[in-house]
């Protein structure tokens, strides 16, 4: 500090008068697209300082106005939640193809409040929103502030600014990990294969729902699947098992084996794995205490209806119309032909998907609110139709497909060709004690037909089995759709798979191999295409692919057929049939029985 | 004569923000005087706790406009604290570069806001120009100019784009290169030397009596009190640079201080570029998406040293997906508000505006 | 700043041998917490002004609504041994009041006015604490407290703007956006059991 400093020593700065001024110039801020606004309000005079304008691009992440593909766009109106200045309102647009998995509303941008945070952008679960390079907008009328982002900005392309990368997503788009048994260890029991979440990663697990809501339009019931979700990460079972009572009666049920559409509609789909849903609601239940259910239950009934009703069949049909029927106030009376009720869950689906300590929780639920079920009836032989109606001001027909379809291939009718619901329920039964092992015929080597879930209940009940009976499982499994087609869910084909069974998809069975009154085998023709171009069910087949796979057994899994044996004939000639369902209203009343009412 | 009240700003070149000084003067001398601010209260403390922990990062950066990063910055330390967060390597060398090139806007701007006082505006147009080039390298890489919204909780929200190191070191070498002239153009100008020697004075004493920090304080008690050196946070220890100080605080000192920063910033944004490792940037607060982030139960106070001193978030999470209180210690609190009533009476009425400068009073951090 | 742990260690023993605390957190190595009685607060802050904690750094309060009560937080540093301090208190909600510490540390005039204005928290021995400090003309009870609602306040106060587009567009048909919003806000009611 000791240097002497003149009063001159400042005027070096003179030399900056011959430089290049670092300022920008107005015309090259200002876009072409600003042009009419600029020139109507007297800002440039010059019409042609602006054509000649080159604005300087912003840098490549520039949070300007938003972008939205709408084609790309779900509509999940995630953006909405998350915007901090409450700028993003959903619109109901319904002029947009309505899509599974999609909703028909797009986002509107306020820019009188939008902050250009971009968290609407890191946290869009479809990528479709993006923020672009454009920074000027002006207008004179404050309404043009609010705008409907479109793929377009002011109808030009524009170079995209601000992305959402790895860094910057704000989803979780990784399932939290569930315990499954390990195929070795579950191959040779009948033990349940999913352990279910404990309490924390149930909670981290419901943590990644955006809460949209694109889940319940593709529910069968239209559960309040947000809402119980929700429930859960606020740790309020007890809310959440109310919720999923509104419209499921059979949660545990549901919880374990419903085929889980919701999951392909969900919104975090789109870019990673889906909420595990099912499983969700399978934790309420399962952490719901029994004391909980007692306390909801014992809730009053809403009136009481001086009416009676009669259930045909306690499966979930039969079960659902019962719980609501109570519900509503009605005295009501299930009847069962066999000795436990729950019909396709209780005899179907085996029990390392469906325990039965889980269908007896929803059973027993819904048999304390009032419910009375009558095993061991069946309608037509021990009771007939007739006392029904006279007994009863109404009668609910809630019985399922036990018949098995047949395949009418030749040698199709051999003994040793075996239909799903024959051995299904033999398999319960035997996980019951019902039945020993030596009593359950299962062949050495065996071949399924059929790509559906029944399919690999059979493919994998029967590995079960062989697993105990010889201590090694030899189970082929063929099916019309191609590996990436099959009807199943994908769990079944993963889990299937690593428990050994052989897939030979894309094949149509021809004919049942038979030597010395014994099945040996089964001819496949390569599958060309299912259904003929009016869609109708009309496979083709390429005889020249031909193949013979190996089994001592056959079993079926097309598909079943009702029984309507119990139903006298008298009023069978008053019932129209479709495609094996009985024809009725809107609300399941038949036509001319008004008494009648079918699931 | 008679006592006069005058008020300095709230619109004025020398007042920085909207907050207004009433001043009774005699004379020239300031006999009273006090702050009023208010004038921009935006509630913000009570706006954090209504926003979800990630809806927080576009609030934060508008405590204070002209150094929006050290808020982000304690901000996000004060969850990390809390959450127990590790953050990436690589992001802390980021948060670096962020926090320093900020630390060369302000002091930047607030060199050229010593125009204002003392009317040399050449040397505004020359300290803007230069903040507008930073503001591009800015722009580049958080996507905005002032309120980047780039440091999050967790680390920092994007890596640094490709080639953006060419830019920062051309303008770290155009801007060391015309280090001398600056000075010559500002402090070591006789004309301005005269207006900031020896006024403004700012002991030892007062400063803890007030509980001043940053320049003012190191340029008083002549010790390094820089809580990058105290009590390291991101990477600071293991970079090496000086703390500027000076025992005799006049608004000389302060300013000498501040260019004096000016270069070793320069230079830790010089280590920070070569010392930083490839890798991730962020880690999330939580598990789930980002409305579901939680943050578990637990209170921190997470400081930095922002370019008029400590900047503190006090926080308070009862567990949830809000944070359940969130306080602000605006750096320029103690000097702003205690200093204008105590140790303002007394100087001239024309160094009023010289103290709001030179101890850097910023009124949006006082009015959050 | 070496042996930063035996700072807190330092802190931990100063504090803890001449005073009952009711708890002790220690952040990490440069900040350590304590929640005391309201009664030891004045001789803990002196003490520890005495030991080197000459600033502070904050003061301000937090509303434990559902306890009823308010905590008072005191954060102070020493910039030769780099450690904060926190020094909590909780007071009454009702009549909530504590002894100024003005005469210790001077610097707290302003933050106590403050927290007074934002809580309403009484500090006998500050002479200002009572001046209105940032809201003007303010007519509600104190904005930080959680039982004030600044949404209801404003929409009290201030009007609300509305933007006169239209770009619903229903096609004719009846809105599936309400549906859903109203079974939406049903299943929300459902949890407390209000429709059963």
């Amino acid at each position: 500090m000791n240097k002497q400093y003149s009063i001159f020593t400042s005027w070096r700065h003179f030399k900056h008068l011959f430089k290049k001024p670092k300022t920008i110039p107005f015309t090259s801020i200002f876009t072409k697209k600003n042009m009419n606004y600029l020139n109507n309000n007297s800002i440039i005079r010059s019409k042609k300082k602006v054509e000649m304008s080159n604005p300087r691009t912003a840098g490549d992440n520039q949070r300007g106005f938003h972008t939205n593909d709408w084609e790309v766009c779900i509509g999940c109106g995630t953006c909405e939640e998350i915007c901090p200045t409450e700028a993003i309102t959903m619109v109901e647009r319904l002029d947009i193809k309505d899509e599974e998995g999609k909703l028909q509303q797009r986002p509107t941008i306020d820019y009188g409040r939008c902050c250009f945070c971009a968290l609407c952008v890191d946290i869009c679960t479809s990528d479709s929103l993006k923020m672009s390079k454009e920074y000027i907008y002006s207008h004179e009328d404050p309404n043009a502030f609010e705008l409907m982002p479109e793929a377009l900005w002011q109808g030009h392309a524009v170079e995209e600014g601000w992305v959402k990368d790895k860094a910057s997503n704000l989803l979780d788009l990784e399932r939290v990990h569930m315990e499954h048994e390990s195929p070795d260890e579950r191959k040779s029991s009948f033990i349940e294969i999913v352990r279910g979440y404990s309490k924390e990663y149930a909670k981290l697990e419901a943590a990644r729902c955006v809460e949209c809501g694109i889940c319940t339009g593709s529910c069968p019931v239209q559960m309040h699947i947000p809402a119980y979700i929700k429930a859960i990460f606020e740790d309020d079972i007890e809310g959440g098992l109310r919720q999923i009572y509104e419209t499921n009666p059979l949660p545990g049920v549901c919880g374990r084996v419903c085929t889980h559409n919701c999951e392909s509609a969900c919104a975090i789909a789109v870019k990673g794995e889906a909420i595990a849903i099912r499983w969700l609601k399978r934790y309420i239940i399962d952490s719901a205490p029994n004391d909980m259910y007692e306390k909801i239950l014992m809730e009053p009934v809403s009136e009481v209806v001086d009416a009676r009703v009669a259930v045909v069949g306690s499966g979930p049909a039969g079960l659902g119309a019962a719980y609501y029927l109570r519900v509503m106030g009605y005295e009501v009376d299930v009847y069962e032909e066999k000795p436990l009720t729950g019909g396709v869950m209780r005899y179907g689906i085996p029990a390392y998907r469906l325990p039965d300590s889980a269908i007896n929780k929803d059973i027993d639920f819904i048999e304390k609110i009032g419910v009375k079920m009558i095993v061991n009836t069946r309608v037509g032989k021990d009771i007939t139709m007739d006392k029904l109606e006279k007994d009863y001001d109404a009668v609910f027909l809630g019985t399922g497909f036990f018949k098995p379809r047949s395949l009418g291939i030749p040698g199709g009718d051999h003994k040793d060709v075996i239909g799903a619901m024959t051995f299904l329920p033999q398999v319960r039964d035997y996980e019951r004690g019902v039945l020993k092992l030596e009593d359950i015929d299962v062949a050495k080597s065996i071949v399924v037909i059929g790509g559906g879930d029944v399919a690999f209940d059979v493919a994998r009940s029967a590995t079960r089995l062989q697993m105990l009976k010889y201590g090694k499982s030899d189970v082929k499994l063929t099916s019309l759709e191609n590996e990436d087609q099959l009807p199943s869910s994908d769990d079944e084909l993963f889990e299937g798979s690593e428990e050994g069974i052989e897939l030979f998809c894309g094949n149509g069975p021809q004919e049942v191999m038979i030597k010395n009154n014994k099945v040996t085998g089964l001819r496949l023709w390569k599958c060309l295409c299912i259904f003929n171009e009016t869609g109708s069910f009309n496979p083709e087949y390429d005889k020249e692919c031909e193949q013979i796979i190996e089994g001592q057994q056959i079993y079926i899994a097309i598909g079943q057929s009702p029984d309507y044996e119990y139903i006298p004939e008298s009023l069978q000639g008053k019932l129209q049939f479709s495609r094996g369902k009985i024809k009725a209203g809107e609300f399941g009343q038949v036509e001319y029985t008004p008494w009648l009412f079918v699931g | 004569m008679k006592e006069m009240k005058l008020f300095l700003g709230p619109q004025h070149p020398g007042m920085s923000g909207n907050a207004s000084v009433h001043m009774y003067v005699d004379g020239d001398i300031i006999k009273r005087s006090y702050l009023l601010p208010g004038m921009l209260h935006r509630g913000f403390e009570k706006g954090m706790e209504r926003h979800l922990w990630v809806n927080n990062i576009s609030l934060i950066p508008r405590v204070c406009v002209v150094e929006p990063d050290t808020n982000e910055m304690a901000f996000a330390m004060a969850v990390e604290m809390i959450a127990k967060l590790e953050v990436p390597e690589r992001a802390h060398y980021i948060r670096m570069i962020i926090l320093e090139f900020a630390r060369l806007s302000i002091h930047l701007m607030s060199y050229g806001g010593l125009g204002g006082p003392t009317g040399l505006y050449t040397l505004m147009y020359h300290a803007h120009t230069d903040r507008n080039t930073i503001l591009n390298i800015f722009e580049k890489i958080t996507g905005h100019r002032v309120y980047h919204q780039y440091i999050v909780p967790g680390g920092v929200r994007k890596d640094l784009p490709v080639g953006i190191e060419k830019d920062m070191h051309s303008f770290l070498d155009d801007l060391e290169s015309r280090y001398e002239e600056y000075r010559d153009l500002g402090i070591n100008n006789l004309s301005i030397q005269a207006r900031i020697r020896d006024t403004i004075m700012l002991p030892k004493e007062v400063v803890w009596e007030l509980g001043v920090t940053g320049i003012g304080m190191r340029s008083a008690v002549n010790k390094p009190y820089d809580l990058r050196k105290v009590k390291p946070y991101a990477r600071y220890d293991q970079i090496e640079f000086d703390v500027p100080v000076s025992d005799y605080s006049d608004a000389y000192a302060r300013v000498d201080c501040k260019l004096q920063e000016v270069l070793q910033s320069i230079s830790i944004i010089r280590q920070c570029l070569i010392k930083m490792p490839k890798g991730d940037v962020r880690v999330p607060i939580s598990k789930g998406q980002a409305m579901r982030w939680t943050v578990p139960k637990g209170y921190a106070y997470a400081c930095v040293e922002s370019s008029r001193g400590e900047f503190g978030y006090f926080m308070v999470s009862d567990g949830g997906t809000h944070p359940y209180r969130v306080g602000v210690r605006g750096a320029s609190y103690p000097q702003g508000l205690l200093g204008v009533e105590k140790y303002l009476p007394g100087t001239r009425l024309d160094d009023a505006s010289l103290w709001i400068d030179t101890m850097g009073v910023c009124s949006p951090e006082i009015d959050r | 700043m070496t042996n930063s742990m035996s700072n807190t260690e330092f802190v931990t023993n100063l504090v803890e041998n001449q005073y009952k605390v009711l708890k002790t957190e220690v952040l990490d190595q440069y900040q350590i917490a304590f929640e005391v009685k309201k009664e030891d607060v004045h001789s803990i802050l002196s003490l520890l002004k005495t030991s080197g904690w000459i600033q502070l750094s904050y003061l301000s309060a937090v509303d434990w609504i559902k306890d009823n009560e308010f905590e008072v937080v005191y954060i102070v540093f020493n910039w030769d041994k780099a450690v904060h301090i926190q020094i909590r208190t909780r007071l009454d909600r009702e009549s909530a009041s504590i002894n100024s510490v003005l005469p210790i540390y001077p610097g707290c005039k302003y933050y106590e006015r403050e927290a007074h204005e934002f809580f309403g928290i009484k500090f006998p021995g500050n002479p200002d604490y009572e001046k209105q400090l940032i809201l003007e003309n303010w007519d509600d009870i104190p904005p930080l407290r959680k039982d004030f609602d600044p949404r209801q306040y404003s929409d009290k106060k201030f009007s609300h703007m509305e933007y006169k587009n239209d770009f619903v567009n229903k096609d004719g048909k009846v809105s599936k956006q309400e549906a859903r919003e109203k079974r939406f806000s049903d299943a929300d009611k459902l949890r407390t059991g209000g429709k059963k």
